[in-house]
């Protein structure tokens, strides 16, 4: 779905994309992670076609992104982080109008708003609307003309926990639906739960690309970590693996004095932070 | 051409839901009345007045120049309005990587209303005008009116970072079409320090009817909209 082989883009002199390579299967949720200003806007830019100053390749849907056709925004969807509707608009005029700019057939509108729960506030203007309802309505309008690769940027970002849950819950369908997509994001917890695989950009460049599963399995093991009362709460923690052979466990075990018990695997961020030596804010 | 129309008709929708620009619309119809009945009115009581044989005569062809003005100056200055309302949205951002595209939304923001205008400025110029203009001298009134109209939208949209600053812009670049009282009043060869506006070359060309005069304001207005387009392309 997505070819890019050695590319390099700079807004001056200085390069600001270096000799990046990837590809993104049909039907994956690929994740761009890294800090603000690590090229990821960029990145999402060119391969949408909006900076075609650029060297090596950048290939989306079989279309090199620096020629494409007018035709070339009928099989992507784009959901940008801020609201892009006519807030003087109600919801239905905004989704009719932006609908009416694509030749495939749209899906149907009333159909999208009911799932994202907005069928009763269709009619409403959009400057009424909260930032949870606008972030739902941003992202049903990306999928109006079905498109087959979806680009998302920081779409949880700003929401409150269930908002969030619902937009990840509508990322999920989508891919179920077949759809590829890429997500833009610096929260680790969205990339481990959506993506299928992550690439690390920071200065422009790829530090890592893999799935957030070998990453994290990748960079030492589980550790166990337990408490128990002896002159207050004590805390020891052993390696996973090393587990049955950690005596002091076992005999907490079997006197019955733990408290609490639990493994803690590395997370993406603090993979993202000893690869790069960057943290993601 | 689908998408270009549909996003012209959607930024009448807008406008309908803003009832400044929507005011702004009737403008044309009503100035052209006021400069039909209002002026030679106001020419017979100045003469009574002062005892004068003409007071307002000698001038009648700067009300056709400014009405010619007016309808192009008024549609684009809608369409500048909503250009940065839209961009304030980052709408237009999000229209680009639209089936109409970056091209094609300048098509439907900036030509499509002056040519809007220059349909309406040609069909109401007829009526309104106060002086002996020939079919050839309304059409080219009528256009560079609208080009004129376009420089202004551009300049509105490549000096303004939002709507508040869009409408003190627009009062600032709205001078340029009084370039036209320059041949009126300065004489010759010192008017000549107006070159740079088209609307000193309307001025001129009324004044002294000579047909290559009105090519040289379409040529200068031309040259300031290929200018401020590159403008307008490095600010979207």
């Amino acid at each position: 779905m997505i070819m890019v082989d050695h590319l390099s883009f700079s807004y001056t002199e200085k390069p600001f994309i270096q000799d990046m390579s990837f590809s993104v299967s049909e039907g994956e949720i690929f994740g761009f992670l890294g800090p603000s200003g690590a090229g990821k806007s960029t990145l999402q830019k060119i391969l949408l076609g909006m900076l075609p100053n650029y060297q090596g390749s950048a290939v989306v849907n079989g279309t090199e992104c620096k020629k494409h056709h007018p035709d070339f925004y009928e099989s992507i969807g784009v959901d940008f982080e801020f609201s892009t509707m006519y807030e003087k608009l109600s919801a239905r005029e905004n989704l009719c109008f932006f609908s009416s700019l694509y030749h495939k057939q749209a899906r149907p509108i009333d159909e999208l708003l009911s799932v994202v729960g907005l069928e009763n506030d269709a009619d409403k203007r959009v400057s009424d609307y909260s930032k949870g309802m606008k972030s739902r309505l941003n992202f049903i309008k990306a999928l109006l003309h079905d498109p087959a690769l979806l680009f998302l940027d920081e779409p949880t970002s700003g929401l409150d926990p269930t908002n969030s849950r619902l937009m990840k819950d509508m990322i999920l369908a989508e891919k179920n639906r077949g759809k590829t997509i890429l997500l833009t994001t610096h929260n680790m917890q969205d990339a481990t739960e959506l993506c299928d695989r992550v690439a690390f950009i920071v200065g422009g460049q790829i530090f890592t690309l893999d799935s957030p599963h070998n990453l994290i399995m990748s960079r030492g093991a589980a550790n166990v970590i337990y408490t128990w009362k002896e002159n207050g709460e004590q805390t020891a923690s052993c390696p996973l693996e090393q587990m049955s052979e950690d005596r002091q466990l076992q005999k907490l075990i079997a006197e019955k004095r733990l408290q609490s018990i639990h493994s803690s695997e590395p997370t993406l961020n603090d993979i993202f932070m000893e690869i790069t030596g960057r943290t993601l804010v | 051409m689908r998408a270009i129309r549909l996003s012209f008709f959607h930024m009448l929708e807008v406008v309908k839901h803003d009832r400044m620009l929507a005011a702004a619309l009737m403008s044309p119809v009503l100035a052209g009345t006021a400069i039909h009945f209002g002026v030679p009115f106001a020419e017979k009581m100045l003469i009574q007045v002062t005892g004068l044989p003409a007071v307002l005569t000698p001038y009648y062809g700067l009300f056709d120049i400014f009405f010619a003005s007016l309808t192009p100056v008024m549609f684009c200055f809608i369409a500048a309005m909503v250009v940065l309302e839209e961009h304030d949205d980052h709408i237009d951002r999000y229209l680009f990587i639209t089936g109409l595209g970056r091209n094609e939304y300048f098509v439907s923001r900036m030509l499509l209303p002056s040519l809007l205008a220059f349909l309406i400025t040609v069909i109401l110029l007829p009526v309104v005008k106060l002086t002996k203009l020939s079919g050839a001298e309304i059409v080219f009134l009528s256009l560079t009116g609208s080009l004129q109209g376009i420089i202004i939208a551009l300049l509105i949209v490549t000096l303004s970072s939002n709507k508040l600053e869009g409408m003190a812009v627009t009062k600032l670049s709205s001078f340029i079409i009084f370039g036209a009282v320059v041949p009126f009043f300065v004489p010759a060869p010192i008017d000549l320090c107006a070159f740079f506006l088209p609307s000193f070359w309307m001025g001129k060309a009324v004044l002294e009817r000579k047909p290559i005069v009105m090519m040289l304001s379409a040529f200068v207005a031309v040259m300031w909209i290929l200018i401020l387009k590159r403008k307008y392309e490095r600010k979207m």
